[in-house]
Formats: structure tokens, C-alpha cells, sequence
């Protein structure tokens, strides 16, 4: 099984992007990213919170649609996913 | 036309274009880089979210304003003060509705479609926090 992550804007810079990851079965999408994030503490820190929640400013997409933080420890990734995480936009 | 693409676009040729028949106003929004102590900005997006996003604002104010025609071109890459951002032009029967669907267009792609700009600073440089009722995530300002 095979799933792409990627980091946008400052998350990006501190933890890469278009990583993928072979998750075992039954692996949650706030656990995946969470592995990745522990890879760098500056970028674990801007994402998750002392208690090891999602930040509340943080934004989560599966396959281009939006997917809500509180959910994402209850949403299993499948093969051939893309996981986007990135903070509030700012375009324009 | 709706696009982010790095190259500029000729804001002229587009207006041109939005001239459908029945157009009484056309109204272009033209975001610029401003000068706030910075000296460039870099802008980076989820295209494959992006595009999809701005085609349906566009088809939205289309239908909620009367729209003749909408375009949108947002720009990505590195820009300097003075360079274009965003250009939005709309043709409508009347201003009002030009106007107000302008309007609709940029509020709506500054609260919800996935860009981020970085200005880069004599003194380092930071991203530009998003707008979001819990915080932005920007991060403190980095040195170089």
C-alpha cells in the first residue's frame, strides 16, 4: 500500500513534501501524519499540540477533499491516497 | 480563463475579451505586490485543489451576479513589488452586478482556496498568516 503526503507553505519547509509512505493496514490518517511529523520537532510542534491533537489552525485534505482534524484518527488511509496538511490559506 | 501560472498575463486582451454582447460594465481587480518593507514575495499553491476551486467561484458568481464572463489568473513563483498578483476581470449588463461579483470573487478565493505568499525581508522572512478563527500557524519570523 502506498500514500503521498504532502506538506504545503511553512509545514512544507519543515517536513518536506510529496512523501510517500507504505502504512501498514488499518493505519489512520492522524497517526501517518504524525510519523512524518515526528521526523523534525520544529514541524511536529507547528502542527500538533502539547496533548498530541491536531492544532485547531490546521488544515487536512484527502484526495483534493476536505477531512476534519477531530475526524482523522477515526479515517483509515487507503492505497493510492494523497494527503495534503496545511495551514489557513492566504492567496490573493 | 482561469489559471495560476508563474507568467504574467495582458490584463488589456482580457478585457477585450470579456466585451460578450449584452456587456455594460467590465470590472478588473489587479492585487499588487505593495511595498511593505519587503523586497519580494513568493507565492506557492495546491494547484490540483486550486484550479477547481477558482472554477467554481467563477461558476458561482456567474450565476449568483449575472456574470457575463469571468476570468481569473492567480499567480505562483517569486515577484517583485510593483508585480501583479491577481487579476480578476468580469463583464456584467450593469456595474452593480460587476461590482458585487468582483467583490464575491476575491473574498471568496482569499477564504478558502489553497495559496500561500512569503514575504521575503531585508531582515529574513515570514509567511503571511491566513485568515482562520483559531490562529494563523505563520510561525514566528525567520532569519535568513
Amino acid at each position: 500500500m502506498s500514500v503521498k503526503v504532502r506538506f504545503f507553505a511553512r509545514f512544507r519547509e519543515l517536513l518536506g513534501t510529496d512523501i510517500i509512505i507504505n502504512p501498514g493496514e488499518a493505519q489512520v490518517l492522524k497517526e501517518l501524519v504524525k510519523g512524518i511529523a515526528l521526523r523534525n520537532k520544529e514541524g511536529y510542534q507547528a502542527i500538533f499540540d502539547e496533548n498530541g491533537g491536531f492544532r485547531e489552525f490546521v488544515i487536512l485534505m484527502q484526495n483534493g477533499k476536505r477531512v476534519e482534524t477531530t475526524e482523522a484518527d477515526t479515517i483509515v488511509v487507503k492505497d493510492g491516497d494523497e494527503i495534503a496538511v496545511f495551514p489557513p490559506v492566504a492567496g490573493g | 480563463m482561469i489559471a495560476i501560472q508563474k507568467d504574467d498575463i495582458d490584463i488589456g486582451a482580457l478585457i477585450v475579451s470579456a466585451k460578450k454582447r449584452g456587456t455594460g460594465a467590465i470590472v478588473v481587480f489587479d492585487g499588487i505586490v505593495r511595498d511593505d518593507d519587503i523586497r519580494e514575495i513568493e507565492l506557492e499553491a495546491y494547484e490540483e485543489v486550486a484550479v477547481p476551486e477558482l472554477e467554481k467561484i467563477a461558476t458561482e458568481a456567474k450565476k449568483t451576479y449575472n456574470l457575463l464572463s469571468v476570468d481569473i489568473v492567480h499567480r505562483i513563483g517569486r515577484l517583485s513589488i510593483g508585480e501583479n498578483i491577481l487579476i480578476i476581470v468580469v463583464s456584467a449588463g450593469h456595474r452593480q452586478q460587476a461590482y458585487e461579483g468582483s467583490r464575491f470573487i476575491i473574498e471568496a478565493i482569499k477564504a478558502g482556496v489553497p495559496i500561500w505568499k512569503k514575504e521575503l525581508c531585508r531582515d529574513g522572512d515570514r509567511w503571511v498568516p491566513g485568515e482562520h478563527p483559531h490562529g494563523s500557524g505563520s510561525g514566528k519570523k525567520k532569519d535568513f
